[in-house]
């Protein structure tokens, strides 16, 4: 019997010794960092540095906060921009955890401090989107040089566009990546009562609503409308070009054709003029001579009459075989 | 303390009665007093070893890195293979994919990998959608390839990695789009858009520790939006339009221009035979006739009656009828029916 009391008391022990071991140590993991608070005070400072830790068990509480970078993702807002552009801006952010003593008195919780940065994140948004140019929450850094080199590879579709036109509008001022600082450095005046680090504030979407979206779209129809029929019409020059060079030298080609011919054959009827005046020249009546009689020889009309008086030589024997005349 | 009084409630009245219950059950619910004393303590340290042995060894796959923590905190790494750590939870593996090349999408989404690889858009409209640098509006679709480099880096810096990488992809394309026209991202600019992303991506994450690899940054499609695609293949066609059009007149050029030269050799040559025929005539008559005066000079008086008598005669031949009249016959002509001259029933006389 008193053995087995012993064991009983001995078990005993083990438990409680347990439970106090249990209630003493804690882990701390890599991702974690800790406030001890004893009965809802915060003793000491936080723990950062993971492993086993050690408290007054029962009465001291961990309290668990994440140690790595979180995320913050807003909801999209509808903000007008400067020059009156209504648009969605969908913004994320990146905070942390600094000083988890401060969180755990003003916060307390990561939904709560979610919650906190809502409120700050979108008014700051929410400013600096309306004190600035669509172009500006659009464009960055590096924009006329992204510029200078698109001129350089040369795309045809924009110079319709008069794109490189260079503008007094087309100057950057700000571009997204200051805007964005601008944003994290106003609301980083803001958050370290928290206990929170702001890392970053970034523009994850910028979209025109619905509305304005058509007219955009509009926009982009009439501008390739333009470009079409621009190239249309260049098609149409150049046709007329090709069809303008033809006719000239199609009048070249035939009116030197004309030339040439006429020139070969002046020549040669002045060749042969010179050869038939050498010749014919000896003997001039003989020529006048030879020639009618050629012209006799070479008559042919068949349904030709003919009326000759007997005067005519050939009927000079035709009255009396002397061919002596009548009279 | 308050806390050194706690053990003391212990052995308090209730407790014990109820533990010695419990123990008494447990006896006879399995009733060790079957088995000899010793072998119910070997069972108990047989169970033990056991519980150690499937707790203190764990197997990492190929593609695996494994980081060991004893108490949460990081004490190494270990690759592929079988390993020990000790047991209890003391010492926790968390297993990260170290080897694999991964894949996020944007604007669109992978359903059924293969060879033809089926693709959901709808629905992720919002992510492809963005604005140019000249205020167009684009869908531009990516993927981006990475790797986890750093296992510590990726499991103890950021909380939900992946996550963190869309926000940084969506922001950086965004950003790059804005400074591009759109003309630029829709046709030439598109390699140089996914090198810009890939750098500044990997940037990026690298500040904050992600632990991540980019691989690689891919353009998918990058299309204007539905409304407007109509009036940008307008534009192709007129390009199309514009390279018939040349292409006509050209075809209208080739048609003609061979055409009249050849046309026009045949003009000269035309004329040069004109010309040869010409000069030869010339000379041939030329010949002709100062044989014929030679001969002509020797005896004119014969020469010339006898030429024009066979002349006549070679002209009477040819002609329809000769009518000889009187050379004093005057006002002769009103005799004759010239109607009914062209006939020859009515000759008057045919020599």
């Amino acid at each position: 019997m008193f053995s087995k009391g012993i064991g009983i008391i001995a078990i005993v022990v083990l438990v409680v010794v347990g439970i106090f071991a249990a209630s003493a140590f804690f882990v701390v993991d890599e991702t974690k960092q800790v406030v001890i608070t004893q009965l809802g005070k915060p003793v000491g400072d936080a723990i950062k540095d993971a492993g086993l830790h050690f408290k007054i068990p029962l009465i001291q509480k961990a309290n668990y906060f994440e140690k790595r970078v979180m995320k913050w993702d807003g909801s999209p807002n509808q903000i007008p921009t400067k020059d009156k552009k209504y648009i969605w801006v969908d913004t994320t952010a990146r905070w942390r955890i600094k000083d988890p003593l401060l969180f755990l008195k003003r916060v307390g919780s990561t939904s709560t401090a979610l919650s906190r940065l809502d409120g700050i994140i979108d008014s700051v948004v929410r400013d600096r989107v309306s004190n600035n140019n669509l172009e500006e929450l659009v464009r960055s850094e590096g924009w006329e040089e992204a510029r200078q080199k698109l001129m350089e590879a040369g795309l045809p579709d924009l110079q319709f566009l008069g794109a490189f036109r260079q503008t007094e509008g087309d100057k950057l001022i700000k571009g997204r990546e200051k805007i964005t600082r601008e944003m994290v450095a106003d609301a980083s005046r803001l958050v370290p009562e928290f206990g929170i680090e702001l890392l970053d504030i970034r523009i994850k979407r910028i979209n025109y609503v619905e509305s304005v979206q058509e007219k955009v779209f509009e926009r982009m129809i009439s501008e390739r409308k333009r470009i079409a029929s621009q190239y249309r019409s260049e098609g149409e020059g150049e046709r007329a070009a090709t069809l303008g060079q033809m006719d000239r030298e199609l009048a070249k080609i035939t009116s030197e054709a004309f030339r040439t011919s006429q020139e070969l054959r002046g020549k040669a009827d002045a060749q042969a003029t010179a050869i038939y005046a050498e010749a014919f020249g000896k003997d001039i009546e003989f020529y006048e001579f030879y020639r009618t009689l050629d012209f006799y020889k070479n008559f042919n009309n068949p349904k030709s009459s003919f009326v000759l008086t007997t005067d005519a030589d050939i009927f000079k024997y035709l009255k009396n075989s002397a061919g002596t005349s009548g009279e | 303390m308050d806390w050194d009084r706690q053990p003391h409630r212990g052995p308090g009245s209730g407790n014990i009665q109820d533990l010695e219950e419990v123990l008494r059950r447990l006896k006879n619910r399995y009733d060790f007093s079957k088995f000899p004393r010793g072998s119910i303590l070997w069972i108990g340290l047989i169970v033990v070893l056991i519980l150690i042995g499937f707790t203190s060894y764990y197997t990492v796959d190929p593609q695996e890195t494994a980081v060991v923590q004893r108490f949460g905190k990081f004490v190494r790494t270990a690759d592929a293979g079988l390993h020990f750590k000790i047991p209890f939870g003391i010492e926790t593996v968390r297993k990260v994919v170290t080897g694999r090349v991964l894949q996020r999408e944007y604007g669109y989404r992978t359903i059924e990998p293969g060879i033809r690889s089926r693709f959901a858009e709808k629905g992720y409209e919002e992510e492809s959608r963005m604005l140019s640098g000249d205020l167009n509006v684009i869908d531009l679709q990516w993927t981006v390839q990475y790797k986890v480099r750093d296992p510590m880096d990726y499991l103890f810096q950021v909380q939900d990695v992946e996550s963190t990488l869309d926000d940084i992809s969506e922001s950086v394309m965004r950003r790059i789009v804005g400074n591009r026209y759109v003309d630029e991202v829709l046709t030439v600019g598109r390699a140089s858009v996914a090198d810009m992303a890939e750098t500044e991506i990997q940037e990026i994450i690298d500040q904050y520790k992600t632990g991540l690899q980019i691989t690689m940054v891919k353009l998918q499609n990058a299309n204007p939006p539905d409304p407007v695609k109509q009036a940008f293949n307008e534009v192709n066609e007129a390009q199309q339009e514009k390279e018939r059009m040349i292409n006509e007149a050209q075809q209208v050029y080739n048609q003609k221009i061979p055409r009249a030269k050849g046309e026009a050799r045949q003009k000269i040559t035309q004329a040069e035979g004109y010309a040869l025929e010409r000069v030869n005539k010339a000379q041939g008559e030329v010949a002709r006739f100062s044989d014929i005066l030679t001969e002509y000079e020797k005896a004119p008086e014969v020469t010339r009656s006898r030429m024009y008598l066979e002349a006549f005669a070679d002209f009477n031949n040819k002609i329809d009828r000769l009518i000889v009249i009187d050379g004093s016959q005057q006002n002769l002509l009103p005799l004759f029916d010239i109607g009914k001259m062209s006939t020859p029933e009515s000759a008057e006389g045919k020599q």
